[in-house]
């Protein structure tokens, strides 16, 4: 075994150590450009508030890192694959809907449907959107998320995984 | 209709490429229930690549022997175990014969399933009680007796149970197997609590369409040509493919990973249009192209 990734270039988009380390076990080249085989983007988690405390600027910083920009760079990413003519690998991380306080719920609940309707909507483009709602930073979540991104996974798309029991 | 040229269609390495080292089960035992064809014996076949020792348990021995020399091909210890997964003294001395062969059993495949397309009206309460008991019973008599096995050595393990896409969704024209796919899903997440702190873990693969030998619905008309245009993904799933997932949930790799159910159906169950054919009710659909009578 030569690594699930091997030959596979992805561009890692926020802060996690674990995936950096499994993407970079399984064999990927990892790039800071926007042409890349794998997209990864790891929504930071904002800080718990209760919703009548969030002000609208706060709220709007957590839909904008949490859904919008996700989804932009998605976008991008998958008109770059398809100009090319070639399929591609979109993974969103994310702390779960639930955890943390409402903007995050919006945030994220809508990164979770995102994922589903961009999984079918780009199915034959060869471009694959799953996304991992979890507490969990430490290895399994870099286990998982290189499965994600490799062939091994060709038949996953519009998934939604947690990883552990608190997860939902 | 088939999928055209120019869309782009995604497929796993092959078969003789498993995503882990061969010594990834070393020493454990697995114990696959209908694991003699189809998808239990993907799982099975999963399982020995990782280097485990694999029993298959099926109600015909002749099947379960078929999978296991299948299994025993690739140069694992095998052996075949005739048992009906309903019965609790059934799936008490398979175990025990699965323990005396090949070693104490910490990993379980929940496969065992029966599923057929029928009107719902015209379910005969043998036909439900068939195959609502043998996922629902079945994967609730097996895991448990794993579970006692395991509590009482003081180990941990991991089950993986097949689970169908259409748990979420419904399936018209397949009342029974939709309840009984779906009550197998909860038991995942609920058994994978209660028994975390026990270090046994549970978790599901809801597959899509794998079409193998034994399919109830592979292997008519225009064969599976149709079915690759009519999934996403463009293509059917490849029996190996589900194999090693179900078998990845169970690894080290992803110790911790527990009460999930992970869909791997290439977007079939997520298709949706503003625009699709007409609604026609499985009632009118029995003659037509898939019916089944």
């Amino acid at each position: 075994m030569s690594g699930w990734l091997a030959g596979k270039t992805v561009r890692l988009v926020g802060e996690s150590d674990a995936i950096c380390r499994a993407l970079t076990t399984q064999g990927a080249h990892l790039v800071d450009v926007d042409d890349c085989d794998v997209l990864i983007l790891v929504v930071p988690s904002p800080v718990k508030q209760l919703a009548h405390e969030i002000d609208h600027d706060g709220w709007r910083a957590v839909l904008d890192a949490g859904l919008d920009r996700c989804f932009l760079a998605a976008r991008d990413f998958a008109s770059s694959r398809r100009t090319i003519g070639r399929g591609g690998v979109i993974i969103f991380v994310a702390a779960p809907e639930q955890a943390l306080g409402a903007d995050h719920a919006a945030a994220i609940g809508g990164l979770g449907n995102l994922t589903k309707t961009l999984g079918v909507e780009w199915a034959r483009d060869g471009i694959r959107v799953n996304s991992v709602q979890t507490f969990n930073t430490g290895d399994v979540l870099g286990s998982l998320v290189a499965y994600l991104a490799s062939d091994y996974a060709a038949y996953v798309t519009g998934a939604n995984v947690g990883i552990g029991l608190e997860d939902g | 209709m088939s999928v055209p040229s120019h869309h782009v269609v995604l497929r796993p390495p092959p078969f003789d490429q498993p995503p882990y080292p061969a010594d990834t089960f070393a020493g454990q035992t697995v114990l696959v229930t209908g694991g003699g064809s189809g998808m239990g014996l993907a799982m099975a076949l999963a399982f020995a690549q990782g280097g485990a020792r694999v029993a298959i348990m099926g109600r015909s021995i002749e099947r379960a022997e078929d999978g296991a020399a299948k299994v025993a091909a690739t140069g694992a210890e095998v052996h075949a175990i005739s048992g009906d997964v309903r019965q609790p003294d059934h799936v008490a001395s398979a175990f025990d014969e699965a323990e005396r062969v090949l070693g104490p059993v910490s990993l379980l495949a929940n496969n065992a399933g029966a599923n057929f397309p029928v009107l719902a009206e015209n379910i005969s309460v043998n036909a439900w009680n068939a195959v609502t008991r043998i996922a629902i019973d079945g994967t609730f008599l097996c895991s448990c007796e794993l579970a006692r096995r395991l509590i009482a050595r003081g180990e941990g393990g991991a089950i993986v149970n097949n689970a169908a896409q259409y748990i979420w969704t419904g399936f018209p024209g397949d009342a029974h197997s939709a309840a009984a796919k779906t009550a197998q899903a909860t038991m995942t997440r609920k058994l994978a609590r209660e028994w975390a702190p026990f270090g046994l873990r549970v978790n599901a693969v809801a597959a899509g369409f794998f079409p193998h030998d034994s399919s109830v619905s592979g292997g008519r008309g225009g064969g599976i040509e149709p079915l690759q245009a009519m999934i996403p993904a463009g293509r059917t799933g490849s029996t190996w493919e589900f194999g090693w997932l179900a078998a990845m949930t169970c690894t080290p790799m992803l110790e911790g990973l527990t009460g999930q159910i992970i869909v791997q159906d290439g977007g079939e169950s997520l298709r949706r249009s503003l625009l699709m054919p007409d609604f026609v009710p499985p009632r009118e659909r029995v003659d037509g192209p898939w019916g089944w009578r």
